[in-house]
């Protein structure tokens, strides 16, 4: 029997869907705004006491998201810390491509021991607690943005390196592969300028939700109050706000929604852009 | 028909897909019956209906797209098309049987082939669990299967495609229909396995009487099985015949094209008709006239204009083709 | 295809099972060791990246001036000998099971982690289970009702937990079911002086407390498994023999109970196994919201106090689990899925 296509349906999921990443589109951009003109919209200082300590949402116009326990405006350390957090999450999922990509590319187009040896340590760095092992990381090495980045990175690879070396299976021994061999193009060059073009765009978008997984993480260190103490990230806000919760559970309540939007969305973004990808598993 | 009614009767059955480019007419009024111990071999090239009328009569249709938007199946006299799904249910597996093309991926992997079989059992007869899986053991031995004790404990995996295809027709037969309807049971299947399970569908059948359908391109294996051919093209029935007539004396240009076509026994099968130039039209841009007329050889101008219905050149034959009538 | 003459692989009785899992069981055990030494030389690496010297790591903050002690490490950890020695030694005290002292505690490393493990082990597992359970069922109501309002509300619930951060989800139910409403306990594993663990009331206790940290764990996890159970479903319910199934006879439940829902949860249990140390990761975050007395909290405890060894052995130890949990699945999955074949 045939597969039936659904089209009438599958226009309407596929419109949802769209409008989903849409959506998620629109959001990360008007977060990314807020990340870059945050010193615009609030020139002054977000640590510094600006009003009366835990004014609820509303309760002064001034500060439409209320102050926390010491007064100062939560908007505005909304609004700096997605600079933070969004940095964070990028230049983990950075550090996670490059190092994906390097040990993927090398094992599907090596192939044999040392595609082995690759997928092993692949496996190793999926056995320990990404969690813990970030922690230990941090703890050890020092609590800097650097190495919380380096961390979050370190632990987030293996994904993108199973699938950079699938594709580079998939992609080796093609055509244009073996005419570039046969000109005697060195390897090196042909996996940089031949195939990796090619295996991209899958393990763009496998980045793009990496950035939502760094997110999350870098948010629990911080929570965990052991992020860097110089950077006030949405994870530190909800951490901050923690002891609070039986008079002024919103100063933990606002910068987790604002983590969960922003997640939410690049998960959006991802989903949309791999449906966009790979039409036939759109129902994956 | 006076007397007994027929085990199978289909009248004006009509099938439709309903998709965002449109309304299909995947089955166009399709008439057929098939008497006790009979077979009628439905055939046509893919995507021309076979699968969706013998799914129609199942009343499987994947829905959406595809829905029963007319006419009757009568089986044993009675309509079954205003049933309700429940009522289905018992009529499933239990009056009419049904063989898939891919035995393999026909049955459920992580199950065994005892369980598979005692499901059937268990579901329309009193047949406590021991008893049916005694009578899964005898059904194995009635289709054949070698070693059949051993095999009751077998995963799909570990048999054979023939063997597989013997586990589905012992789970179609295994309550005695008194229909069973063959979805191009061999074409997955080797050459010498092919030969095989045929003979055993025309034993089992000869054996039960029951009514057969069997839908298949292959006209080769046409000639082995069938009683009466009806060829369909694009949800219509073209042509009807015995077997003796059609291969004798093919009326429509499609037969002759199918006939010519049929490769020799042990040839690697034709994925194209080499006779017929071009392909099926797709069903939502059908041409006005004859649907086989871009591809015919004998078109006529009347051909592209007016659809040709359904005349009787001679007794027990039908034929829907202006050529073939004689202009 | 093969012909019917070809004598194909006999049945696998219940004792040639139980061989083919003793094998995978065997060979999953051996391919586990270079795994583990893996996880130590990457230990040992932070060990020697870490600022300070080693001794002032191995004994936290309580700068140890005991003489006598101090030349006991030295011994122990070879720190006179070339860093390989100083490995092998490293390792062979690990196979010993000695992960050092914890001065904190003051008692050996592998003795605090022993106190804090059943309650970290009761957590995972109640947490596994509820994620199991919500995101199979959902799953499946979604698969079942597919592009309809269910369908919707389950992907969109499954996007927000997807989403949300555990702990920030454990502080909003903390907020709502125990500040607000009253119903459940805010932290902690049994109410201070209340009824003794081993009497049935001291059970319903613990099982009063384990509620809420067992969403805020589980709930992420259970997103995961319906999105994965709905495709997976939707998947399988295409295949041929589904529709052999409904041929038979069988009823669309029927069908999808006895055919499509076991050969959609292969999957499943394969993520699963991939996820078992997030989860045991996640459970850090989650002790530490609600004071959960497990491992997590002894692991956040000893980084907050830069207890490196208790650190470093939670995430050897950790490791350990998850290769243990992941031999487990396999076996689980093999028992789903007669096909996989040991050789």
């Amino acid at each position: 029997m045939q597969r039936f296509e659904f089209p009438r349906f599958e226009f309407v999921g596929r419109f949802a869907r769209n409008r989903g990443a849409l959506v998620g589109a629109c959001l990360i951009l008007v977060v990314a705004l807020m990340a870059v003109f945050a010193s615009v919209f609030f020139p002054t200082d977000p640590l510094r006491i600006v009003g009366l300590p835990e004014l609820w949402p509303g309760e002064d116009p001034e500060f439409p998201l209320g102050t926390d326990s010491l007064g100062r405006d939560i908007l505005s350390m909304i609004v700096h810390g997605a600079r933070a957090t969004l940095l964070i999450g990028l230049f983990a999922s950075a550090v996670a491509t490059i190092i994906g990509v390097g040990v993927g590319a090398i094992a599907g187009y090596f192939g044999g021991w040392v595609d082995e040896i690759s997928m092993r340590v692949a496996e190793l760095f999926q056995t320990i607690p990404n969690l813990i092992f970030v922690l230990t990381i941090v703890v050890i090495l020092g609590s800097t943005l650097t190495n919380i980045v380096i961390a979050i990175g370190i632990v987030s690879w293996t994904p993108i390196a199973r699938m950079t070396r699938a594709e580079f299976l998939s992609l080796r021994d093609r055509e244009f592969v073996q005419a570039c061999r046969s000109m005697g193009m060195s390897d090196l060059r042909i996996i940089v300028s031949e195939i990796l073009p090619n295996a991209l765009p899958p393990v763009i978008v496998l980045s793009s939700l990496v950035v939502a997984g760094a997110i999350l993480f870098e948010s629990a260190v911080s929570f965990l109050g052991l992020g860097d103490p110089n950077v006030a990230s949405w994870g530190r806000l909800v951490g901050d706000g923690r002891q609070l919760i039986r008079s002024s559970w919103y100063i933990c309540a606002i910068p987790g929604i604002a983590i969960m939007i922003t997640v939410l969305c690049l998960n959006l973004v991802g989903d949309g852009l791999n449906d966009a990808l790979n039409p036939k598993l759109r129902d994956r | 028909m006076s007397g007994q009614a027929l085990p199978l009767e289909i009248t004006d059955l009509r099938t439709t897909l309903f998709t965002r480019r449109g309304e299909m007419k995947a089955v166009d009024g399709l008439s057929l019956s098939v008497g006790a111990g009979e077979t009628v071999a439905l055939v046509g090239e893919s995507g021309c209906g076979k699968s969706l009328s013998a799914l129609s009569v199942m009343r499987l249709l994947p829905d959406p797209p595809a829905r029963i938007v007319g006419g009757q199946v009568k089986l044993n006299g009675r309509d079954i098309v205003p049933l309700p799904e429940e009522a289905m249910l018992g009529i499933r597996g239990k009056e009419i049987g049904m063989i898939f093309q891919d035995p393999i991926s026909s049955l459920n992997p992580v199950t065994t082939v005892e369980k598979q079989i005692v499901e059937v059992l268990m579901t329309h007869t009193e047949l406590g669990r021991g008893q049916a899986r005694v009578r899964a053991h005898e059904l194995l031995e009635l289709v054949g299967m070698p070693d059949a004790a051993r095999r009751l404990d077998a995963y799909p995996h570990q048999l054979s495609g023939g063997m597989c295809q013997r586990v589905v027709i012992a789970m179609a037969i295994a309550c005695s229909p008194s229909v069973l309807i063959a979805d191009e049971p061999t074409t997955a299947l080797d050459v010498t396995v092919q030969a095989q399970v045929l003979a055993l569908l025309k034993k089992l059948q000869a054996d039960a009487g029951m009514a057969m359908i069997f839908i298949t391109h292959d006209l080769g294996v046409v000639a082995e099985t069938a009683d009466r051919v009806v060829v369909m093209y694009a949800g219509r029935k073209v042509e009807e015949a015995s077997v003796d007539e059609l291969f004798e004396n093919p009326l429509h240009p499609y037969t002759v094209g199918l006939i010519g076509a049929t490769p020799t026994p042990g040839a690697e099968r034709a994925e194209r008709l080499a006779d017929i130039p071009g392909m099926v039209p797709p069903l939502n841009a059908l041409p006005q006239g004859c649907a086989f007329a871009p591809r015919c050889k004998r078109v006529m101008d009347r051909c592209l204009t007016e659809k040709p219905a359904l005349t009787v050149p001679g007794p027990g034959r039908l034929v829907a083709c202006f050529a073939a009538q004689g202009g | 295809m093969a012909g019917e003459l070809v004598s194909p692989t006999p049945a696998l009785r219940g004792s040639a099972r139980r061989t083919a899992a003793l094998r995978l069981l065997r060979r999953r055990l051996i391919q586990a060791v270079p795994l583990m030494l893996g996880v130590v030389i990457i230990n040992f690496c932070l060990i020697q990246m870490a600022p300070g010297s080693f001794l002032e790591l191995m004994t936290a903050e309580n700068q140890v001036s005991d003489p006598a002690t101090v030349a006991l490490l030295r011994k122990t950890y070879g720190l006179d000998d070339p860093v390989w020695m100083q490995l092998l030694k490293y390792i062979w005290a690990l196979l010993h099971f000695d992960f050092g002292f914890s001065y904190r505690q003051n008692m050996p490393v592998i003795q605090a982690i022993w106190i804090h493990l059943p309650a970290t082990v009761l957590l995972m597992v109640s947490s596994i289970a509820l994620a199991v359970s919500i995101g199979v069922a959902a799953g499946v109501v979604a698969s079942m009702k597919v592009r309809t309002f269910w369908d919707s509300l389950v992907s969109i619930a499954a996007m927000f937990f997807y989403a949300a951060p555990s702990f920030w989800l454990g502080i909003m139910m903390i907020v709502l079911f125990s500040v607000k409403l009253g119903w459940l306990p805010v932290g902690g594993m049994m109410k201070i002086g209340g009824a003794s663990s081993g009497t049935w009331a001291g059970v319903l206790d613990i099982l009063r407390h384990l509620i809420l940290p067992t969403l805020a764990l589980g709930l992420f996890y259970a997103a995961i498994y319906t999105r994965v159970m709905r495709s997976s479903m939707l998947e399988v319910a295409q295949l041929d023999f589904v529709r052999t199934a409904r041929a038979k006879g069988l009823s669309r439940n029927k069908v999808t109970i006895h055919h499509v829902l076991r050969n959609a949860l292969l999957p499943v249990v394969t993520i699963l196994g991939v996820q078992m140390g997030t989860v045991l990761a996640g459970s850090v975050v989650i002790e530490s919201v609600f004071s959960w007395p497990g491992v997590g909290s002894l692991l956040f405890d000893s980084v907050s106090s830069r207890n490196y060894p208790v650190v470093l052995s939670i995430m050897v130890l950790g490791s350990l689990v998850v290769i243990a949990a992941n031999i487990a699945v396999d076996l689980i999955y093999m028992w789903l899925d007669p096909r996989i074949e040991i050789r």
